[in-house]
């Protein structure tokens, strides 16, 4: 099945008088898979608002190629438009409008069925708010609003940004049964932009990564988190004072790299956890803890886009590190 | 179709509508009311005999004029001849172009009567102006406020055809306008009307007053559409309400006093030329005499120059597609953020 949505050698640059242009986008390349929840995923100022405004028709490109069910966007946009269902950044409404008539605004100029904004008020949970004026509305039950308009057309592709933001934890978890049931039970396909990564990581099937307007790696999140996890072993021994003992063992014993701290070691690079455990025993040195160091999302991403604090240094926006690693997935 | 109905509901549903539409007739129920309570419908006995008495004067005195061939160079009198001024005027016309005023009973009335045939017209034509006025600041203000709030985006993100976005936005407008328009005009008449047939006289509505009223309301109303479409261009290319009424208003207080002053500055043969309001008044009138900035040794101004409404509605017509045009071309264009 072709993917749903393809971006290929996409670039936006921003002209200022007196500055530097600055590449929002910089031969960004991207593929989300059909029935899928796709996570989209970079640090602040990385473009992944300024993808989802092009793909989306908002905003002029320099160079590149977008397709969205097969059609190239935006020129082809008004004939996909309504098959896709989108909210590209914080939400907007007329603060004095009710949230149902601000869904029923929508679905008249789209000629969809009045019985429809019920329906996706339900399904978001705003029912019983629906006859408030949004100015009296949480940041949450915005979201939820953006993301009922989003659902109106029955969308086969849903485009969110930051949809989690300002949900309480249990509309989170609504949200994220909402999503995957669209997309697992009702096949559709769903792009999600996001910070929260805990919450990318137990919503989303795929992801890609971006930095600096540039794809990092994209695959199965759990492809992605398996190739960050496992290579790094921690190893404690009962006594600490042999730490300085143990780690000539294993540097003379193999091509791994180890890194003591002051109650363990960390090896990098061993080809098994066994190989470690024997090293040592052979050496006369007996561990009292091995253990694999499992990585979550946040860490993977911090690693991938080189954003990781470092000690009296700040992260400037769409800026990274300049040494960036990266495995597992399918890194660019 | 859905599209121009869903913009012409939001603009309907907008609290801002409903306070103009409020604001509107209540200007026009206040206009009428102190009209009724100035307005006499008939002159007191009284009243009647001191006009005709001072009436009686002024004629006493034009006719002393047009009996004496030496009156206007006598110096009790103007001490010249008035008559070189008006060379093709015979003495007795000159008698009556000079002399004529007071010699009706009305004229010395410290009563006002309210002329329905004379003025209405005329007050309808600034109840239209206002009328247009408020859709321009509320089509101004819609389109203004989809920007600063971020909706257009959401808008687009529904309708990726900008242009047709545009095009069902201006549609609702001049929908909206023109019906708002028709309907403060109606109920400005009927009240007026009222008011003249209650306290003050109808007049003589013959077919002449019916064809020149109607064409005069006629371009009141289309000058009031070509300002919706005014303030939706310039809220377009502003992206604000402020930027539009700032624009507009910056323009009608100080911009057309520095140009009409640079007109004078530069010795411009006619500066008021330089002013919308010249061109305005044209449009509304019909046709506009303009006076060249040169005087006679007599003080007489030397040359006149005649603006029609075809000539003002072209001007006017040009300054609106400049706007619009550059409003259609920075909405296709530029990105949206």
């Amino acid at each position: 099945m072709p993917p749903v949505i393809e971006i290929s050698g996409l670039r936006k640059t921003y002209q200022k008088l007196l500055r530097r242009p600055h590449n929002a986008l910089d031969g960004l390349d991207m593929e989300v898979a059909a029935g899928q929840v796709h996570g989209f995923l970079g640090p602040n100022g990385s473009g992944k608002t300024t993808t989802l405004r092009a793909l989306l028709g908002l905003i002029g490109t320099d160079a590149g190629v977008m397709r969205i069910f097969g059609e190239e966007v935006p020129g082809r946009l008004p004939h996909v438009i309504g098959r896709i269902g989108a909210v590209v950044e914080s939400p907007q409404f007329f603060k004095h409008f009710t949230g149902r008539l601000t869904l029923q605004l929508l679905a008249e100029s789209v000629g969809a069925p009045a019985t429809r904004v019920d329906e996706v008020l339900e399904q978001v949970g705003l029912r019983d708010q629906a006859g408030q004026s949004v100015k009296g509305y949480s940041l949450g039950m915005r979201q939820r609003l953006a993301v009922a308009q989003a659902l109106l057309k029955r969308p086969e592709l849903l485009i969110l940004d930051e949809p989690a933001n300002g949900l309480d934890p249990a509309g989170i978890h609504h949200m994220r049964e909402l999503l995957q049931w669209l997309a697992h039970d009702q096949g559709a396909t769903v792009l999600v932009s996001s910070h929260l990564l805990s919450e990318v990581q137990q919503l989303c099937d795929s992801m890609t990564i971006v930095s600096r307007g540039r794809r990092i790696v994209d695959g199965r999140v759990a492809d992605i988190l398996a190739g960050h996890s496992g290579s790094r072993l921690s190893v404690r021994f009962a006594d600490n004072g042999r730490l300085t003992e143990a780690v000539e063992a294993l540097v003379s014993a193999g091509d791994v790299s180890v890194e003591a701290e002051p109650d363990r070691l960390l090896v990098t690079g061993a080809p098994e956890a066994a190989w470690v455990t024997r090293t040592l025993a052979d050496a006369g040195l007996y561990l009292s803890e091995l253990t694999t160091e499992t990585k979550n999302l946040e860490s993977v991403f911090l690693e991938l886009t080189g954003t990781a604090p470092q000690a009296g240094r700040a992260v400037q926006v769409g800026h990274a590190a300049p040494e960036t690693t990266a495995a597992g997935g399918d890194q660019r | 179709m859905n599209l121009f109905k869903t913009e012409l509901h939001r603009l309907l549903r907008r609290r801002l509508s409903l306070l103009f539409g409020i604001v509107a007739v209540s200007g026009l129920v206040l206009l009428s009311v102190v009209l009724w309570f100035n307005s006499e419908s008939e002159v007191s006995s009284a009243e009647q005999a001191y006009g005709e008495e001072q009436a009686a004067v002024y004629q006493a005195e034009l006719d002393r004029c047009k009996a004496d061939e030496g009156y206007f160079t006598d110096e009790r009198n103007w001490g010249y001849d008035v008559g070189e001024d008006y060379p093709e005027l015979s003495h007795a016309e000159v008698c009556d172009e000079m002399l004529s005023w007071g010699t009706d009973p009305s004229d010395h009335y410290m009563v006002y009567i309210f002329d329905f045939s004379a003025e209405g017209v005329w007050m309808l034509v600034g109840i239209a102006i206002v009328g247009g006025l408020l859709v321009m600041l509320l089509t101004a203000s819609a389109i203004g406020a989809e920007w600063s709030s971020g909706n257009m985006a959401n808008l687009l993100v529904w309708h990726p055809n900008r242009l047709r976005v545009w095009g069902a936005k201006l549609a609702a407008s001049l929908t909206l306008g023109a019906v708002a328009l028709v309907a403060m005009l109606l109920l400005g008449f009927g009240l007026l009307y009222l008011v003249a047939a209650t306290s003050g006289q109808v007049g003589e509505l013959d077919g002449r007053w019916w064809e020149e009223s109607l064409a005069i309301l006629g371009r009141t109303v289309v000058m009031g559409l070509g300002m919706t479409v005014l303030g939706a261009a310039l809220a377009m290319l502003g992206r604000h309400t402020a930027i539009a009424g700032g624009v507009i208003a910056g323009y009608l207080i100080i911009g057309d006093l520095l140009v009409r002053l640079a007109g004078f500055a530069f010795n411009v043969k006619y500066p008021d030329l330089f002013s919308l309001y010249t061109w305005v008044g044209a449009w509304i009138s019909g046709e506009m005499t303009l006076f060249a900035n040169v005087m006679s040794a007599n003080g007489e101004f030397e040359d006149q120059m005649i603006l029609t409404a075809t000539d003002a509605g072209l001007l006017l017509g040009a300054i609106l597609a400049l706007f619009a045009g550059l409003a259609t071309w920075s909405f296709a264009k530029r990105d949206v953020t």
